[in-house]
């Protein structure tokens, strides 16, 4: 068992700092199919972001305002006859106004926030709700940050899953995504998410939702 | 509630093939059997032209996909380059976020520090995400040997690694752990454990895993996973999964052990926007899995979940020995598994043949060169050379001309028995002198004769690996030369 | 244009009218062919099996063969042949500059049979006919290191009488691979099981390719199972029929 500095200097003592010659196969080995594409121009990073969520299964909806949004999120807690609802304690949130009307109807709210059964709670909710950093056009991906009231079992744990951010933060590539972060502003947890958790395992049959949710929704709103 | 079955030490004395005592040779033998089993065939075939269905549409989607992959060997090249500085440079910016790192030089190392830890944390439950690199040091099975007072519960999460774990077997593919096993089998399995009858209905044999492992996951005390990628700037780790087990292994326990192989390590969190693309286009098809997870350090401050302590073990076993070497290309593998799908030798053999944790072509360079040529004898040769893993590995590892050095290697290293020595020299000084090769040519002919049979060779001892399944044509009246000569 | 001929060591030995066909396409389209004397073979055999100093002994009698003239080109009815000679001469000779500058100024004239028809002289059509139904194999070496996919393909739809038809898996490697074929005999004939299986499915009654080892092997093996495909060499199509 070798101590760091002995670790690292019995490396150093071996790459030689790349003098080797590499192998590398010619690149004519590498042969291209035809039709290597066009850098395509995602003109309307929302709508192929729907189109590609549902492609993968997972439900897109489009709202024009909070009100719309709301709306949905009742339909979906309606249609899934959810009894318990955990979201993330955040503003964006909190100004969507769910939380009176569901209690209303006899649907249990909680928030992600500092309580002795929280994990529990989270472990038998029926959905959970939370917001998205950002969101990218060309998978369906919804980039997931962890952070004070931003749990995230919520977006794991329950079996049904909404998440609910502005169009406008629907970015249009990987890349563009991955650059928004940098050593200064690493959260501890970024997670980029795509559709419903799923499984090929056994024969190549997809299990939907497998260990995280397998019913995910996705409200852009503006 | 009942403690799933140990994990089982590496098996690879076939049950098929008996007789084949060390570890890896045997390859022959054990494909033998392996080409026989229809059902296999099957289920590879599929799995394959699904997955590269996915690849070749995804894959060459990427507008830049040539650029991507040189850019992501350069970048390898150049780590593996100043791999001890990288190395440097993300140990301290995991301790920076509070994490801890520990420098293992081998399995034994790893083994000691996880079962210290779990010790330390009077541990019961042990989650695992898939982790080829735990596989390789056969961390399950050996830290309930070697700290057995602890009894402690390791749970496999990922859907075909728990069914493998529970039916005492082994992985067969990278990506799609049990390739090999078909639907009624698993039903078998997953019944035994349930302690009832299971419908064979793969919604349900779903659903049965999924609120069996919530068990675990919820009440783990330790997640161990593995790293796909480590940036060295910013000491972020990445998972990749489809299934969520990742995330669920590294959201919910208080501590969090990373396993991450010294190769994984990338420069720049930029750098992940490459190679996050090529890896589940290549490796699955997908344009990228369900969760594609960074976790740098433990949780953040204010935060109720993630790990409280975060463990990042960085191992090496066996993988310096390559740095600056000719092989080094070797470590520039992202596991995405590729090169399986492509092999037309893993197809008709499937992965347990290879008798390693890592089969394919991938398999057949890294198993002789982390393990020595002696333990991976027959491996180099279990390949025609036909240059399709090359082809499609994602970040340009030129897999069959690694295969073809360690041939040589070999032959330098006086592997070779000393029949096939005599004939290659003596094949050398035939075809060096053109009058033995004309003579040579001459006595075949003669010597063809009585045993050429409607324009076939029939059976003649020492032919029997060709003649016994294949016709073989004998040599012509005149050969090309002869009749050259006489004018064409 | 002088051109000289480099016709392996099997094309030599066991299938010769291979090379009295490309000797006669090449003839008819006006090219002066030349064959060297004293070739023996590409030390292909030896190089795959790890023998790389015995592959070098050969090499060193090729480059020495083929040095003698200074031809345009020289022309080969075999992809993994020619492989050898421009793609791994310089990988074997690559710590010994001399040779290797050698091997990689021959190298360039080294060209396969349909890639020297279509791309030097820029030939399509050669006034063949031969009637069936065909499927083309690619050779491993020719799709990956010489990357001439399309050329034979090109050269037999111009083939009047021949139906060639598209097969699947078409990618996937025959299981020759030389030594491999009788080193690992089980996995060598199911990949060869796998090709002719395709090659039921596609209806076709010919087998070509430019590789002869390939025809060898799928051609030995198809034989055994009782098929009666004809195995052809692409010049031997390209030979059939009446000229014009």
């Amino acid at each position: 068992m070798a101590g760091r500095t002995e670790f690292l200097e019995a490396i150093r003592h071996r790459t030689r700092r790349g003098q080797y010659k590499p192998t590398k196969s010619p690149d004519s080995v590498w042969t291209p199919r035809t039709g290597t594409s066009e850098p395509e121009e995602i003109e309307d990073p929302p709508s192929r972001f729907l189109e590609e969520l549902e492609a993968l299964g997972g439900h897109g909806k489009r709202a024009k305002n909070m009100n719309e949004a709301r709306d949905y999120v009742f339909d979906v807690v309606r249609e899934r006859e959810a009894k318990l609802i955990v979201r993330w304690d955040v503003e964006y949130l909190e100004k969507l106004g769910i939380d009176k009307p569901l209690q209303r109807e006899g649907v249990e709210v909680v928030f992600w926030r500092e309580s002795p059964d929280l994990r529990e709670i989270a472990g038998h909710a029926d959905v959970g709700i939370s917001t998205a950093a950002w969101a990218v056009a060309e998978t369906g991906s919804l980039l997931l940050e962890s952070g004070p009231g931003m749990g995230r079992s919520v977006t794991l744990l329950p079996p049904s899953y909404i998440a609910i951010l502005p169009a406008d933060r629907v970015l249009r590539t990987v890349p563009e995504a991955i650059s928004k972060y940098a050593a200064s502003n690493l959260p501890a947890n970024v997670c980029f998410h795509t559709g419903p958790s799923r499984s090929g395992d056994i024969e190549m049959s997809l299990v939907v939702g497998m260990h995280g949710p397998g019913d995910v929704h996705v409200v852009l709103i503006g | 509630m009942t403690t799933s079955k140990p994990a089982r030490r590496r098996d690879t004395t076939d049950k098929r093939a008996e007789g084949i005592e060390s570890k890896v040779e045997g390859f022959n033998a054990r494909a033998k059997e392996a080409v026989k089993d229809q059902e296999l065939h099957d289920s590879i075939s599929l799995f394959t032209n699904k997955t590269l269905t996915g690849r070749n549409a995804n894959f060459w989607a990427l507008p830049n996909a040539p650029e991507l992959r040189e850019k992501a060997y350069r970048t390898k090249q150049e780590t593996m380059a100043n791999l001890d500085s990288y190395l440097a440079q993300m140990a301290d910016a995991v301790e920076e976020r509070g994490g801890n790192v520990f420098f293992a030089s081998d399995g034994e190392d790893v083994v000691k520090y996880i079962g210290d830890l779990a010790r330390c944390k009077g541990a019961k439950i042990i989650t695992k995400s898939k982790s080829m690199a735990t596989e390789e040091i056969e961390l399950n099975h050996r830290l309930e040997e070697d700290y057995a007072d602890l009894d402690l519960e390791i749970v496999e999460t990922d859907l075909g690694e728990w069914i493998a774990q529970l039916a005492g077997d082994t992985p067969s593919h990278i990506v799609g752990p049990i390739l090999h096993m078909n639907k009624r089998r698993v039903t078998e399995v997953l019944s035994g454990v349930a302690g009832e009858e299971l419908p064979p209905d793969v919604a349900a044999l779903g659903q049965f895993a999924r609120e069996r492992l919530r068990e675990k996951f919820i009440n783990a005390d330790i997640g161990i996973t593995g790293a796909n990628f480590g940036v060295a700037e910013t000491g972020t780790i990445a998972t990749v999964t489809n299934e969520g087990n990742a995330r669920l292994v590294t959201s919910v326990p208080p501590v969090h052990v990373v396993v991450m192989g010294i190769e994984k390590i990338i420069p720049k969190f930029e750098d992940l926007s490459t190679f996050v693309q090529l890896l589940g286009r290549s490796g699955t098809g997908q344009k990228i899995t369900v969760y594609t997870n960074f976790i740098t350090g433990p949780r953040g401050e204010g935060e109720l979940d993630g790990a409280e302590e975060f463990h990042l073990i960085l191992m090496d076993n066996g993988r310096s020995k390559l740095l600056g070497t000719e092989y080094e290309e070797a470590l520039y593998c992202i596991r995405c598994g590729s090169c399986l799908n492509v092999c037309p030798v893993y197809r008709q053999t499937g992965g347990h043949a290879y008798g390693s944790t890592y089969s394919g072509p991938i398999g057949a360079v890294i198993t002789p060169l982390l393990k020595g040529d002696k333990e991976a004898k027959d491996l180099p040769y279990a390949s025609s050379l036909c240059g399709a893993c090359s082809e499609t590995c994602p970040v340009g590892i030129p897999l069959h001309d690694l295969l073809l050095k360690l041939r040589n290697r070999q032959v330098e290293e006086g592997m070779s028995t000393r029949a096939e020595s005599l004939m290659f020299k003596g094949f050398e000084r035939t075809m060096r002198t053109p009058a033995a090769y004309r003579a040579g040519a001459k006595v075949g002919k003669i010597a063809q004769k009585p045993v050429v049979k409607d324009g076939s060779i029939k059976r003649v001892p020492g032919t029997g690996a060709w003649t016994n399944f294949r016709g073989l044509a004998p040599l012509a009246e005149k050969s090309f030369r002869e009749m050259w000569k006489e004018g064409i | 244009m002088r051109v000289a001929l480099f016709i392996p060591c099997y094309v030599d030995l066991i299938n010769p009218e291979v090379g009295v066909s490309v000797v006669r396409v090449l003839r008819k389209l006006g090219v002066e062919v030349t064959y060297p004397r004293g070739q023996t073979c590409c030390g292909q055999p030896a190089f795959n099996s790890g023998y790389f100093d015995e592959a070098r002994g050969v090499a060193r009698h090729f480059l020495d063969v083929f040095e003698k003239e200074e031809w345009d080109y020289i022309v080969c009815p075999s992809g993994s042949c020619t492989t050898m000679v421009s793609h791994y001469y310089p990988f074997i000779f690559e710590e010994l500059p001399d040779e290797r500058e050698r091997a990689e100024t021959l190298g360039h004239r080294v060209r396969e049979f349909s890639d020297f028809l279509v791309n030097v002289l820029g030939v399509k059509e050669v006034g063949a006919s031969h009637s069936g139904h065909a499927v083309f194999h690619t050779g491993c070496h020719q799709r990956r290191e010489l990357g001439v996919l399309n050329e034979p393909r090109e050269l037999l739809r111009n083939v009047a009488g021949l139906e060639l038809r598209e097969w699947e898996n078409e990618e996937l490697c025959c299981g020759f691979g030389g030594t491999f074929s009788v080193k690992m005999p089980d996995v060598s004939v199911a990949m060869a099981d796998e090709k002719i299986a395709a090659l039921e499915k596609s209806g076709a009654d010919i087998l070509i390719s430019c590789d002869s080892s390939c025809l060898m092997h799928l051609g030995g093996r198809l034989k055994k199972t009782g098929h009666d495909t004809r195995i052809l060499h692409l010049a031997q199509v390209l030979d059939s029929g009446k000229a014009g």
